[in-house]
């Protein structure tokens, strides 16, 4: 039998951690190592995340702090084969800080299973890293740019009044008001209930787990009717994870990043789903835990919470968004109606999915020129 | 050289001189148009004058006034100079006030120079005789009635082409080039005419030489076309005039080919993608999507010619353009684009020396998409722009670096009345079938660099036919027919019977033609990017899936219909179009864009699939929306309205009954409404139904109020509770009521979707709160549809458009149900997924033993 494999020659077991702790891969970019400095940093609950400055020693450029979406990491805003968001920030005055959360996949909770919900990054994870730039940066302006969960958390913290005082936030992909497609909600509840018993988590890289495993049957779903033949790409453009959504449009991405998917996006976690189904089906950001008092700073709903955003925000979509389609525009709508307080403006991409708008080869003639405007309104 | 920021008046001199003015300096010239501005200021001449010269002056003396400038040499053609069609009209109708001069609107598209204007009015009048008084300033360029050798003049009908084709292209030949000198001293005279040492400027006629009117490409050489005056134009030949090209714009179309024979011979460009480029009309609407495309799918830097005094205002202009089409204009943007000031109509597209040899040494690719685009003028008045401007580019691209041109054309090389075939590689028109200016001078480019390809130059020939709006911004071209056209269709509820609409949006024409331009491989071809052609059922069938039923008329009934409704009510944004609809070339172009054949694009299937580009779909109904909204945002086309006859409608009862707010509703409440759409589009754009009828409340009022606005959302914000919970929003009505006294109320209701099993209740019961315009709520309460009347009314009651046929009565009230039973599911189904979510939340998550633990 050729496809016999024992377990010892697909997984070497791991040495016992009894010294070291979790440690963050190593950034991928092309700048001056001299500018980029890695902090050592925590989150309010101890877990060990990754903050890094990129700095060009002037000392009074407005700090924007950058988030990244679940199972991404810092590397998205660093691509080293595109003109990417780093490079932007950096040459139109900015000082660029970039947060790890801990669903990073330079961070190994994604895989290991150190579980975590949405409401630890919103309580312990984003109001540690603002905290911490704020230290450092004094009464500079602050702003965030954030995509995908990064967005949602950040939507969840603020909400809660845990970052006040921001001069501006860039939304993109989703804010208060996640909407999923039908059968994208359909796939995730039902496939992710029966997963749950055999795996932890979706792999993404097709090198890592071989031709021959139990993770082997999704990846032969997620190739029905893919145009693109590279596994990795299968899972994530034709499939992002199992639940049949989409994640970027295709042409967007440069050749070497479609070569690097596997190391821009890690693993998705199975029983993060259950918070995301809750928040998706209520069509709106709620707590996952109601009866834990340690969390009750946060918000049960952040959409009825959302008179305490005290900050501008920008709502930025791509205009062919295959994983939560349009909701910035229903957010925009539902905030301009229940909240018209707010400084909310919404700014949709035409042409472009979601992850791309940020790792696509066009993105800073297409995408950040809509954050510089907005950033250089209130810096 | 010529400095760049000088004002744009004496630039407009300048072309006049380089257009036909070849022996006047500047001085001379400005001289006679202040002579001329005087004697116009001066004496309002009631008697016209009697010699060229003397309409001519005061034929410019009145266009002068309509131009930025603020005059015109007579010489210079009217819209060059920056005259629009509405200043035509309004100057027509000047000239015959105030000099009793009249036109035809059409004779001054065609050839709006007042020279020639002036000539043409002394022919029709029979005051010929007197224009041989002044011989030396009449351009050969329509050839002037002085006699040279008069060969007898052929039968009217039949038009000596090659005849025609042998003099003029031979003129050229075989003139010696030892007047080169001669001609060369008295252009270089006159500063426009930079570096005609490059190529030998061919030695003009003699006898002409006094006043060159043609020959705009200065370093490609000054042909002046020869033509025997058997050629003349016979006045009065006026019922095949609109079938056939008239004849001095065959002459010098045939005049112009032959400028392609100057060109330098030209080496193997290197194949790899390019690195700088030049694009020519970066402001237009293809241009500027081009732009865009260039920069995101190349890692080119592009240089930008665009039209304007200065590098300043250049960068404005193509700013404003961009952000006009909705394309980013960033620094992000602006950083790998060099915008340069220049003309293409001007020889060395109007570039200091230095930098057009800079240019020509580091480009490696030249995009030439700007062109005058507009059906209304004649070729003597486009051929600047777009044959010359063309000829200029490959002179550029010859030059200097071998590098390849790229060149839009337009599938109006092939738009001929009765054409059988448009595939890439088919024989183009007959130019002498192609009657408007706009087709011809395309034709001539294309031919002209046709040519250029003998002397090894790459040029690509990309054709696009109509360019749509884009499908996701909607940026649409206002000028462009195609707009104009689906405007009227959707504004008139009518067709004219077409064959196809060889029409593709502008994303996926600007796409492609990109992907030849960055594609080494592509290069050297010609390319149709015509899309996937809609026939008249496809647009139909479009039409009618939005809810507009059109119905099709014959063309000729069609345009005397359209015609007659833009009269009646004027639409200042579809004027052009009344123009167009009333010019008899500009109706041969239509004709034959409507009557001809579908185009076929194999080259460029071919290339799609090999760069896995999106294919090429049909512009459809989904396609075009967003553009159509934008159009009627602009108030071109017009979407149905809340006044309009409905599309359908039904009526709706409730009773029930409501009382104070916290204290029990006592008090009995009913509504008797009317629930109607305007459209399918607002149904699902808006996802809002409109609402007429009466609302009984006697703890309101006790008369019944009537509903003065009312507005029902279809699960309005997705349905997202209120507050945190499981009530999810079905239905909002909101209502606007007017009492018998003339007091104002407002009535918001919900019904809402929960997790119970009275489902049916759910879906009719509306729990509203009423108070007086301006204060909050006084009443409270629950309305509900009885429900023996709910299927009595909702379905069986619905009524249709009594307009449409019987079967699209029934397919718009099945269209109706269900969307309106979808969604309805959709949103009853809410609450019940949340509840089972929270079951699953039950289970138990395993602890797995992964790997990697």
């Amino acid at each position: 039998m050729i496809f016999r494999t024992t377990a010892s020659r697909t997984s070497r077991p791991a040495l016992p951690r009894v010294r070291t702790t979790a440690a963050l891969r190593p950034l991928h970019h092309r700048l001056d190592p001299a500018c980029v400095e890695e902090i050592p940093f925590r989150a309010d609950d101890g877990v060990r995340l990754g903050l890094t400055r990129v700095h060009t020693g002037a000392a009074d450029r407005p700090a924007v702090l950058l988030l990244h979406g679940h199972t991404a990491s810092a590397d998205m805003f660093l691509l080293p084969e595109t003109r990417n968001l780093v490079d932007v920030l950096l040459d139109d005055g900015y000082e660029p800080w970039l947060l790890d959360w801990r669903g990073s996949c330079r961070l190994p909770y994604n895989e290991t299973g150190q579980r975590y919900t949405y409401d630890d990054v919103a309580l312990y994870d984003i109001p540690a890293a603002v905290r911490h730039v704020r230290e450092r940066t004094g009464d500079r302006p602050l702003f965030v740019v954030a995509h995908c969960i990064g967005s949602l958390t950040l939507s969840l913290s603020m909400a809660a009044g845990l970052v006040p005082g921001l001069a501006g936030v860039v939304s993109q992909g989703v804010f208060l008001t996640p909407k999923l497609a039908g059968r994208t909600s359909l796939r995730m509840s039902l496939a992710g209930e029966l997963l749950k018993t055999r795996i932890d988590h979706i792999p993404v890289d097709f090198r890592k787990v071989g031709l021959w495993s139990k993770h082997t049957p999704l990846f032969a779903l997620a190739s029905r009717k893919a145009s693109c033949p590279d596994p990795t790409c299968q899972i994530l453009h034709n499939s992002a994870w199992g639940t049949g959504a989409s994640l970027f449009v295709h042409e967007n991405l440069a050749e070497a990043t479609h070569g690097r998917l596997a190391d821009l996006l890690g693993p998705a976690p199975l029983w993060i789903l259950p918070h995301l189904r809750r928040i998706e089906l209520a069509r709106s950001v709620v707590r996952w835990h109601d009866t834990d008092h340690r969390y009750r700073a946060l918000p049960p709903n952040a959409l009825d919470a959302a008179g305490r955003i005290d900050t501008p925000v920008l709502l930025l979509a791509g205009s062919e968004n295959g994983l939560w389609l349009d909701s910035q525009r229903l957010c925009h709508d539902v905030l301009a109606h229940r909240q018209p307080q707010l400084d909310v403006s919404y700014a949709e991409i035409p042409g472009y999915g979601h992850l791309d708008t940020f790792l696509g080869r066009g993105a800073a003639l297409d995408v950040f020129g809509h954050i510089l405007d907005f950033l250089g309104g209130r810096r | 050289m010529r400095d760049m920021t000088e004002e744009s008046g004496q630039r407009a001199t300048a072309e006049a001189i380089e257009r036909g003015g070849g022996g006047l300096g500047v001085n001379d010239l400005l001289a006679r148009v202040m002579q001329a501005a005087t004697t116009a200021d001066s004496g309002a001449a009631p008697a016209p004058p009697r010699d060229v010269e003397g309409v001519a002056t005061a034929i410019a003396a009145a266009a002068g006034r309509y131009l930025p400038a603020g005059h015109l040499p007579p010489d210079a053609d009217f819209f060059d100079a920056g005259g629009t069609s509405v200043h035509v009209v309004e100057l027509v109708a000047e000239l015959e006030g105030e000099l009793g001069i009249e036109f035809d609107l059409d004779e001054v598209f065609a050839d709006a120079r007042p020279i020639s204007l002036a000539r043409r009015w002394l022919e029709a009048t029979g005051a010929e005789a007197s224009s041989q008084a002044a011989p030396p300033t009449v351009p050969a360029g329509t050839p002037a009635p002085t006699a040279q050798g008069t060969p007898p003049a052929p039968a009217a009908g039949t038009l000596p082409v090659s005849g025609a084709g042998a003099v003029a292209v031979a003129a050229p030949g075989t003139l010696p080039p030892s007047g080169t000198g001669a001609a060369g001293a008295s252009a270089s005279g006159t500063p426009v005419l930079s570096g005609a040492g490059d190529v030998p400027a061919p030695a003009p006629e003699t006898s002409a030489s006094g006043a060159l009117p043609v020959s705009a490409a200065g370093a490609l050489g000054t042909i002046a076309p020869r033509t025997p005056p058997a050629l003349r134009p016979r006045v009065g030949s006026g019922d095949d005039r609109s079938a056939r090209a008239r004849r001095e714009d065959l002459e010098q179309i045939l005049a112009d080919l032959s400028l392609a024979d100057r060109l330098p011979f030209a080496d193997v460009p290197e194949p790899l993608p390019p690195r700088r480029i030049l694009l020519t009309g970066a402001t237009g609407f293809l241009g500027s999507h081009m732009l865009l495309d260039l920069l995101r799918h190349s890692d080119a830097h592009v240089h930008c010619l665009v039209r304007a005094a200065d590098e300043e205002a250049a960068v404005a202009r193509l700013g404003a353009a961009l952000k006009s089409y909705r394309l980013p204009w960033s620094s992000e943007v602006r950083r790998r684009v060099t915008v340069l000031p220049g003309d293409i109509r001007r020889p060395r597209l109007g570039l200091s020396d230095e930098l057009w040899h800079t240019l020509a040494h580091e480009l490696d690719g030249v995009v030439g998409v700007a062109a005058a685009v507009d059906f209304l003028r004649g070729y003597q008045s486009l051929r600047a722009s777009n044959v010359l401007g063309a000829l200029t580019l490959a002179e550029l691209a010859a030059t200097g670096r071998p590098k390849p041109l790229h060149h839009i054309s337009s599938i109006a090389v092939f738009n001929e009345v009765g054409i059988t075939s448009m595939g890439e590689d088919d024989p183009l028109a007959h130019v002498d079938r192609l009657v408007s200016g706009y087709d011809q001078s395309k034709w001539a480019a294309e031919v002209a660099l046709r040519r250029a390809r003998d002397h090894g130059l790459v040029v690509t020939a990309l054709r696009p036919g109509g360019i749509g709006g884009h499908t996701r911004t909607g940026a649409y071209n206002p000028q462009d027919l195609s707009s104009g056209l689906i405007s009227a269709f959707g504004r008139f509820r009518t067709v004219p019977a077409f064959r196809h609409l060889n029409a593709a949006p502008v994303d996926w024409v600007s796409r492609v033609a990109v992907a030849a331009i960055c594609e080494p491989d592509a290069w050297g071809y010609d390319y149709n990017l015509t899309g996937v052609p809609n026939t008249l059922d496809d647009v139909v069938r479009d039409m009618a899936l939005g809810g507009m039923h059109v119905r099709i008329q014959e063309w000729d009934e069609w345009r005397t219909d359209a015609l007659a409704r833009l009269k009646a009510d004027p639409v200042t944004e579809l004027a052009f179009l009344t123009r167009v609809l009333q010019s008899p070339t500009a109706l041969k172009l239509c004709e034959a864009t409507l009557k001809g054949p579908a185009a076929t694009g194999a080259r460029t299937a071919a290339l799609v699939e090999a760069l896995g580009l999106p294919p090429a779909a049909r512009y459809d109904a989904q396609a075009q929306l967003t553009t159509f909204e934008r159009l009627a945002q602009d108030g071109l086309a017009r979407l149905p309205h809340k006044d309009d006859q409905p599309y359908l409608w039904f009526p709706e009862t409730t009773e029930g009954s409501v009382g104070p707010v916290d204290a029990p509703a006592d008090s009995p409440c009913s509504m008797a409404l009317t629930l109607s759409i305007a459209s399918m589009y607002q149904l699902v754009k808006e996802r809002r139904v409109d609402v007429t009828g009466e609302v009984v409340c006697t703890a309101v009022h006790p008369e019944p109020l009537t509903v003065e606005r009312g507005d029902v959302w279809v699960r309005p914000e997705e349905g997202i509770p209120q507050q945190h919970g499981l009530g999810h929003q079905l239905l909002r009505y909101r209502l606007r009521l007017r009492d018998a006294d003339g007091g104002h109320w407002w009535l918001e209701g919900h019904k809402y979707a929960r997790a119970r099993r009275d489902l049916w209740r759910q879906t009719r019961a509306l729990t509203v709160r009423i108070g007086r315009e301006g204060e909050p709520a006084s009443l409270a309460g629950e309305v509900v549809v009885p429900a023996d009347s709910y299927v009595r009314d909702q379905i069986d009651g619905i009524e249709v458009d009594p307009r449409l046929t019987s079967q699209e009565k029934r397919a718009a009230k099945l269209t109706w149900l269900a969307w309106f039973g979808l969604e309805m599911g959709r949103g009853l189904l809410g609450p019940f997924a949340r509840a089972a979510a929270d079951l699953l939340d039950l289970r138990r998550t395993p602890t797995l033993t992964e790997h990697h633990r």
